[in-house]
């Protein structure tokens, strides 16, 4: 459970600003969403699949990345075939499979691939602090990106002690195979124990960061580390054309 | 509780993203209104993680299990801080997991947080119960009110706008039939997540009960505040 896992590697992708990425991919992802039509869907998959081979990103993260949410989209369109549409390619019986609902179910995957793999390629190409950076640059409040920042920095350390508590849990014997009042007062409790044990810390962490001149609306990041240049603007603008291309292809 | 990736169509999550937008602006304006803004801001950033965290607890209704949304709860522990923790705590799901999207987030923001929005104010009601019914059981009628109404409304909202924007070739009334019917077959999970959170309310009534006594709707900053 982390962003930053393949953000030091070495490819266009990860020298590629984070500003115009963040601006570039955006236009691409909501030009991707506006597709409805399938003729326009392995141009949109060739166009991810490219971007993220540029990134150098394991095929191996893509696929463990994609696994668990295409069951939930998959679980979602698999019926579409047969409820929606009224030209009937195929039936048995009360069972009728319709060419609208397949060409539906073939758009909102190929729409759901191509949109996780851009997604992969614009938040695992660089550090979570990048794009936090980025996104104080485009205007994000303060106040939200210190939540960011505070929230991810506590994450892990919270994710650890659940698991400790959760490992201490079953060394004594605990099995969670059914629901009865006693299992369920075991999960409060673990539940509870956590938003405790944070709302404590929460009043080290505000005492440690006045004492180190943390004040209102303040910003919470410097963002003079990223530097634009060239090919980062020349890649978001060919990226914002291609989006706008798709957005115009669906109005039309 | 996420609407992912390619399900709904651009005007959708273009729409999703608007609305969630302003619903941040009047959340962040109140916090900034406070004496001193950024004081409630470590309180909810850990507290989101721990939603988030415990999120993860799986409740086991065989012969599967659930996960807890607690999106009720954490309204009523964060007040004006819980529709941006939501953002936030949908971002990290978005990129760490895949779960719900970016086209999405705006959508999957209003699914999640209006609810839990909702469900603070309907937790704050337990004061004047109070008087009627006492302070125990007004606390635990209002907490299952608002972790299961929480939950309710947002099952309402995740079906309604999956089935009805997913495509526009599905005839009215199965549509209409599909929504309740799936509404029906989650009371159950309604129900569990009503009843955790009582169980919840009580936990930490007994162990930590300032954070849920401090009222009105600057709880989270005020905690800091008064110090």
């Amino acid at each position: 459970m982390t962003m930053d896992e393949y953000a030091n590697l070495d490819s266009l992708m990860h020298r590629w600003d984070a500003r115009c990425k963040l601006i570039g991919l955006t236009t691409l992802i909501f030009g991707f969403a506006t597709v409805n039509s399938w003729q326009w869907l392995l141009l949109m998959l060739a166009i991810s699949f490219s971007l993220y081979m540029l990134s150098k990103l394991p095929l191996s993260f893509l696929i463990r990345r994609l696994r668990y949410p295409s069951l939930f989209v998959l679980g979602l369109v698999v019926v579409l075939p047969f409820v929606s549409g009224q030209t009937i390619i195929w039936q048995m019986g009360p069972l009728a499979v319709r060419q609208e609902g397949c060409l539906a179910m073939l758009l909102i995957t190929g729409r759901f691939v191509a949109i996780m793999t851009l997604c992969l390629v614009m938040f695992s190409t660089n550090s979570m602090l990048t794009t936090v950076k980025a996104l104080q640059w485009g205007g994000m409040s303060p106040v939200m990106v210190d939540m960011i920042l505070l929230s991810y920095r506590y994450l892990f350390e919270l994710e650890k002690q659940l698991k400790t508590m959760a490992t201490a849990l079953r060394l004594r014997g605990f099995k969670s195979h059914q629901i009865n009042q006693r299992n369920l007062s075991i999960f409060v409790a673990l539940a509870g124990t956590l938003f405790v044990r944070s709302y404590e810390q929460s009043e080290q962490v505000y005492k440690a960061m006045r004492l180190r001149g943390y004040q209102a609306n303040g910003r919470a990041v410097s963002t003079e580390s990223l530097s634009r240049d060239l090919p980062s603007l020349v890649l978001m603008i060919l990226c914002m054309i291609v989006g706008v291309i798709f957005m115009g292809v669906a109005v039309w | 509780m996420h609407i992912s990736e390619g399900l709904l169509p651009a005007k959708v999550c273009i729409g999703g993203y608007a609305i969630a937008s302003l619903i941040t602006w009047y959340e962040l304006r109140r916090i900034e209104q406070q004496p001193n803004p950024t004081a409630g801001i470590p309180k909810a950033a850990l507290l989101t993680a721990a939603f988030f965290v415990a999120s993860s607890i799986r409740i086991p209704i065989p012969p599967a299990s659930v996960h807890l949304v607690l999106n009720g709860m954490l309204g009523a522990v964060l007040a004006e801080y819980a529709f941006p923790a939501i953002l936030v705590g949908l971002l990290f799901q978005a990129v760490m997991f895949g779960h719900g999207g970016i086209t999405t987030l705006g959508v999957n923001a209003i699914i999640m947080g209006v609810p839990a929005i909702l469900a603070a104010r309907l937790f704050q009601l337990r004061h004047f119960a109070a008087k009627y019914i006492g302070i125990r059981k007004a606390d635990s009628l209002f907490a299952f009110l608002a972790g299961g109404g929480g939950l309710g409304m947002t099952m309402v909202m995740f079906f309604a706008i999956t089935i009805m924007g997913i495509t526009a070739d599905i005839d009215a009334g199965a549509e209409q039939a599909a929504i309740l019917a799936l509404l029906i077959s989650h009371i159950p999970l309604i129900i569990i997540e009503g009843i955790f959170t009582v169980l919840l309310v009580k936990f930490l009534s007994r162990v930590k009960p300032e954070m849920l006594k401090i009222n009105g709707p600057s709880r989270v900053g005020n905690a800091h505040s008064t110090r």
